[in-house]
């Protein structure tokens, strides 16, 4: 007997085509259903998920048996798996990707916790059958992803700071994987919120746009560290809306599900979040969006978890071999006629220029900080170790992310085009550049400066 | 070939008997399963292995009894359980919303099309044709997915004795009710 090989059917397991679950209970009385997750496990086992079929649940643990069917969503070819229950995870790689592709979709549609996934249940396939079913299509044109991986990472290997890296990973998925929309957020410290620090294709960079840990695919694949998919947006974006629609009719859910605020293509019909992890580290996320439906599959999403884990260790080396050049003060160039007003909010660190907000947080705090220290000496030229090392910043011992602040920061300035700005100046340095002269506001203390 | 008009023996003593479709399905539901949906047979073999199989469309006629139209080459070993007089399920559900339900006989009966349903059964494929490209299916696909050669194509006759809700989310599984 040979032996059974998924590997060739993982297409089929995306979930673009519903699959037909068939059960029966003791007497023979069949339930057929269908169902939108059919998990590849490995050549041999797939996982469907436990969470409301309940018929389901009851036949199988009476007979441990089930009957699939899966289609290939591109070529139509179909299959029938027999299938012999074996257990049931609770956690694990297997129930958190498949926890964290129906939290992506449930969150998408204001349902987190609602239809929580109660398990994976983990079947051994015991016989595959192709069966004649539509008029067959051809196949896709065969990609070279593992020629295109090796060539992105290539790129990667060269960058010797952090921005030069994120821009040439972005840079490198649409000159090798032909992938023009994607963005990658930094995990910020502590705060289970990821910020935009670099972005491609869009007409606005997002930069500075956060994502909470759990929101949509990019918040659940952080929450999780474990990559998400969705590759038919509008089919599985209604089969979530079935279910609203049905657990507000059942009183589950009130009011209107918020929409996330996310800086993207308005209508996506694939997306993907890979983790940036260093060890089990979340570092940020790197994201990938299209406008065509099925973009990403399951090759895909190899090639790039390992492009994004390649990331990973590239930022852990760079934190690792932080520069130490100290500089000299150097006095900074002559200011410009005009006279702009920099208003610092101490609470939560956001900082305007003029009336006009420019930024929260750390970042805020680092500005603030540059632009005193400019004010008191005149200094203009700066180190990332200085700052790491500076108490009044108060820098998370690890994962601080410095460098992923300042980007997000010189960009912030950039597209304000204030009059002030952040050059770099060498490696581990960077240059504060006044177009202007500055009065610096500090709104708590009350008390204003003139700088420049 | 068993009769699906004919109530096949309740085994296990509790379940209720086949009847009218009118009787256990309102006539929305009944409208459902007629109007170019997604069609999946469920049955079990003799050996008690499950078997799944997808069908074409459906009608119910005034008597109550409703025929799935299937292909054959696809569903050949559920329509050889069925033969034998396996139990049969059917879920209908419609692609632009996932309304669904479920409705199960203890027996059914096969046999060919009869000429007369060929244009119904193109109809149902073409509306849900349709439904699969207004939710993102290429075209190219969804014309595939209705291909159907009517030679091929059987009618799996049953009175049902279940109706289930089967809409994805809470609810799902629960009778079907009469108004």
């Amino acid at each position: 007997m040979t032996a059974v090989d998924l590997k060739p059917l993982r297409r089929s397991m995306e979930g673009i085509v519903a699959s037909v679950l068939t059960t029966c209970d003791g007497d023979g009385m069949p339930n057929v259903s269908m169902i939108s997750q059919v998990h590849f496990v490995d050549s041999g086992h797939v996982a469907l998920s436990y969470q409301f079929f309940n018929k389901t649940r009851r036949n199988v643990l009476a007979t441990r048996k089930a009957s699939v069917m899966i289609t290939d969503p591109v070529t139509l070819v179909t299959h029938r798996l027999a299938l012999e229950f074996l257990e049931t995870r609770s956690q694990g790689a297997v129930f958190e990707t498949m926890k964290a592709k129906l939290a992506g979709i449930a969150s998408h549609h204001g349902m987190d916790g609602v239809f929580r996934l109660l398990g994976a249940d983990i079947y051994r396939v015991f016989s595959v059958e192709e069966v004649p079913c539509w008029q067959l299509l051809p196949g896709p044109p065969e990609h070279q992803l593992l020629a295109d991986l090796r060539a992105c990472q290539a790129g990667l290997d060269r960058c010797d700071d952090l921005e030069d890296l994120l821009d040439t990973a972005l840079a490198g998925l649409e000159q090798h994987f032909a992938i023009r929309y994607a963005m990658v957020l930094m995990a910020e410290g502590g705060t289970e919120r990821l910020y935009t620090v670099a972005s491609r294709g869009y007409a606005s960079s997002g930069v500075g746009s956060e994502v909470a840990f759990g929101e949509g695919v990019i918040g659940v694949a952080a929450r999780e560290k474990a990559p998400i998919r969705i590759g038919h947006m509008t089919m599985e974006y209604r089969y979530g809306a079935a279910m609203v629609h049905t657990a507000r009719r059942a009183g589950i859910l009130s009011g209107v599900p918020t929409e996330i605020p996310f800086p993207g293509l308005k209508s996506p019909r694939s997306q993907i979040a890979l983790p940036i992890l260093l060890k089990d580290d979340l570092l940020g996320i790197l994201f990938a969006e299209a406008e065509e439906t099925m973009r990403f599959g399951y090759d895909e999403e190899d090639a790039l978890l390992l492009l994004a884990g390649h990331l990973g260790l590239l930022i852990g080396a760079l934190k690792d071999e932080a520069a130490v050049a100290e500089v000299e003060a150097v006095s900074g160039p002559a200011a410009g006629e005009n006279s702009v007003a920099v208003r610092f909010h101490a609470p939560d660190q956001s900082i305007f220029i003029g009336h006009d907000y420019l930024i929260k947080g750390v970042a805020g705090a680092i500005l603030w900080r540059l632009l005193g220290e400019f004010k008191e000496t005149g200094r203009t030229e700066f180190t990332t170790r200085e700052l790491r090392i500076d108490p009044t910043l108060r820098l998370p011992e690890f994962a601080e992310n410095l460098d992923a602040r300042l980007i997000l920061l010189r960009k912030r300035l950039e597209e304000r085009q204030a009059c002030l700005r952040i050059e770099k100046s060498g490696r581990g340095r960077f240059r504060l550049v006044t177009q202007c002269s500055l009065k610096l506001e500090n709104l708590s203390a009350a008390g204003t400066l003139s700088a420049g | 070939m068993t009769d699906g008009g004919n109530p096949a023996s309740d085994q296990d003593g509790s379940a209720p008997s086949n009847r009218s479709a009118h009787d256990l399905l309102p006539s929305d539901l009944v409208a459902l399963a007629q109007g170019g949906v997604s069609v999946v047979i469920g049955c079990c073999d003799r050996h008690g292995n499950p078997l799944s199989g997808i069908g074409l469309g459906a009608r119910i006629d005034p008597a109550g009894c409703i025929r799935v139209f299937a292909k054959r080459a696809t569903n050949a070993p559920l329509l050889a359980a069925i033969a034998e007089g396996a139990r049969v399920a059917v879920t209908f559900s419609r692609a632009i919303d996932h309304a669904s339900f479920q409705v199960k006989a203890h027996g059914a009966g096969v046999r060919d099309a009869d000429p007369g349903d060929h244009p119904e059964i193109l109809r149902q494929c073409m509306v849900f044709r349709d439904e699969l490209i207004e939710i993102g299916l290429p075209p190219q696909v969804a014309n595939s997915w209705v291909n159907a050669d009517m030679a091929d194509v059987v009618a799996i006759s049953f009175r049902p004795c279940q109706a289930f809700m089967q809409t994805p989310g809470p609810g799902a599984g629960a009778p079907v009710s009469v108004p």
